[in-house]
């Protein structure tokens, strides 16, 4: 207890001095977390939605593998963009290696799963008449898709925490695609091991309360939200 | 069997359908027409296939066979009232949006649909605050406010309580009426059939067994399954003859010309239900307090009925009737039985 009282005393003075490197690495990590999370959100909606709600041959297949990537692990996922983006991989042409979109990729990627997964089974869990009498009075599928959304809000949203979580916290895929760069490509969980690995544990605990603490706003924020339940607002325009 | 005996420009017309679930040929070789204004209920036992006919009438399910004319739009209501998580009035403007109304036409067009089936004073009320009447009252609003061209109804009315049931069946038979639209009505319930229909249409194990006024069908069942299903439940054979009877054609009177014994007796809310056994059938009647009990002898008159041929020695009685001959509510040769006044 007494080194990492020792170390806490060094780490929360770091905390409040206003150190422009842990400043550019919260503003990169809040950068790629949102970014991740809305991108994801924008891919996976409409795949969850179309898994959970679609009547189509394969459907339960797909649904059995979205729920088996939210085991992906990450250190794989990045394994597998690295020999991508690695000059002489498919995409070796993009100059995506050890860069900062290299980190959008890699986080966005291990996003999805949660977005895709958890959105199809909130919807499945909806009153089942609803949908089909949405269907019986002509609702199309961009109507029936933002009812699904609406009244699965909660599980929706849980999605997107999820999601959310995932980016902020994941170090695996993006130590390996952008390389970890010091103040360059960092977020703030790899900043950590970056940190921990150099045995600069003060410094390593001073992000990890940074990071904690804005996971609790990030996160607390959508929370508040789902609690809310059948308070918020969330407003479709119908397609008519 | 098929149907054709309403007049009017017809709004939906079914040749030879046959539907299937799966491996299962749930509705087999069914005709029916559905005319404008009409207003017409669809009855059977459940399992029936009610339910798969409504889904291919509607569109929502291809017929394995057969052909199916619609000229208009087609609204079904399913079984299942289910309403979004938002206000009574925006679920149906939900509705409508859903059909295509604009924008500007759906909150008009939505409380009138509430005030038809009685239900405009819950217009700001959560869905989610329904009881089930309420909930059937909507889902009700929601597809009458789309005003489609043929309304298909499953069901409307189950799983409420006898009361709630009968006030909403009071409100839905002036509502659901339309001189510019032909609706069809899933009922397995005689007497909400009675209440809203012009038209019957019959479906047992599959198959169309009769079409017609509910009336008619009731005075002269077309087979015994038939009027077995209308609630014929007595029958007294003779001499080839068959008369099946509804409570309602049987009276207990001291001046009756059968005698009959009393072999179970369930009270009811007004009276008691009689099984009685004679020589030559067993009926059922209800009769008023005090009535007779278990064991008693009591002497019966019968007014009215069906006389089918009857049956074959293999026990089928899903016979027709005697060839070229309609069943007769007539006193059969043999039979001791009265022409109903």
């Amino acid at each position: 207890m007494r080194l990492w009282w020792e170390e806490l005393k060094v780490a929360v003075p770091l905390i409040f001095h206003g150190n422009p490197y842990l400043l550019s690495i919260i503003w990169f990590t809040v950068q790629v977390a949102v970014v991740a999370t809305v991108v994801a959100a924008a891919i996976g909606l409409p795949i969850g939605l179309t898994i959970g709600l679609g009547r189509f041959r394969g459907r339960r297949v797909l649904q059995i593998l979205a729920n088996a990537s939210l085991g992906l692990p990450p250190v794989l996922a990045g394994l597998f963009l690295f020999l991508l983006f690695v000059p002489q991989g498919p995409l070796g042409g993009y100059n995506l290696i050890l860069s900062k979109k290299a980190v959008f990729i890699a986080q966005t990627l291990l996003a999805l799963p949660y977005i895709v997964a958890l959105t199809a089974a909130a919807v499945q869990g909806l009153p089942p008449g609803l949908l089909a009498q949405a269907r019986a009075l002509g609702a199309g599928r961009a109507q029936l898709y933002a009812l699904a959304v609406r009244e699965a809000r909660i599980g929706v949203l849980a999605a997107v925490i999820a999601a959310l979580g995932s980016a902020l916290s994941e170090v695996g895929a993006i130590v390996i695609v952008g390389g970890n760069v010091y103040g360059f490509d960092q977020t703030l969980a790899s900043a950590i091991l970056f940190d921990a690995n150099a045995a600069r544990y003060a410094q390593a605990i001073a992000i990890g309360i940074v990071l904690i603490g804005l996971i609790l706003i990030l996160m607390g924020g959508l929370g508040v939200l789902q609690q809310r339940g059948g308070g918020i607002r969330l407003r479709f325009r119908s397609v008519t | 069997m098929s149907d054709a005996s309403a007049t009017g420009e017809v709004l939906l017309r079914c040749k030879h359908v046959s539907v299937r679930r799966g491996d299962r040929e749930v509705v087999r070789d069914v005709s029916v027409e559905l005319r404008v204004g009409e207003l017409v209920a669809l009855l059977g036992p459940n399992g029936a296939g009610k339910s798969t006919l409504l889904d291919a009438l509607g569109g929502v399910l291809a017929p394995a066979q057969g052909q199916i004319e619609r000229h208009g739009r087609v609204a079904i209501a399913l079984q299942a009232p289910d309403l979004a998580r938002r206000s009574v009035l925006a679920n149906v403007m939900l509705a409508l949006a859903w059909w295509g109304v604009p924008r500007s036409e759906r909150a008009v067009r939505a409380r009138e649909a509430l005030r038809a089936m009685g239900a405009e004073h819950l217009a700001q009320r959560p869905a989610g605050a329904l009881s089930g009447g309420e909930r059937r009252r909507v889902h009700l609003a929601r597809a009458l406010a789309v005003r489609p061209d043929i309304l298909m109804l499953d069901e409307p009315f189950a799983g409420l309580d006898a009361e709630t049931r009968a006030n909403l069946l009071e409100d839905a038979v002036s509502a659901l009426r339309s001189g510019t639209r032909a609706t069809l009505v899933v009922v397995h319930d005689r007497a909400e059939a009675w209440a809203l229909a012009d038209r019957l249409f019959i479906l047992i194990a599959g198959e169309l067994v009769a079409a017609g006024p509910p009336r008619e069908l009731l005075e002269h069942p077309p087979s015994t399954a038939v009027a077995r299903f209308l609630g014929f439940d007595g029958s007294l054979q003779d001499a080839g003859e068959m008369l099946l009877t509804r409570p309602a054609h049987v009276t207990l009177d001291p001046a009756g010309p059968l005698s009959a014994r009393v072999t179970r007796a369930v009270p009811l809310e007004d009276g008691v239900r009689l099984e009685l056994e004679l020589e030559r059938g067993r009926l059922y009647t209800v009769a008023p307090l005090p009535a007779p009990r278990p064991g008693d002898t009591v002497r019966v008159r019968v007014l009215g009925g069906a006389q089918f041929p009857l049956p074959a020695a293999d026990g089928v009685l899903a016979s027709p009737p005697r060839a070229g001959a309609r069943p007769q509510a007539t006193v059969a040769p043999g039979l001791p039985h009265e022409r109903s006044p």
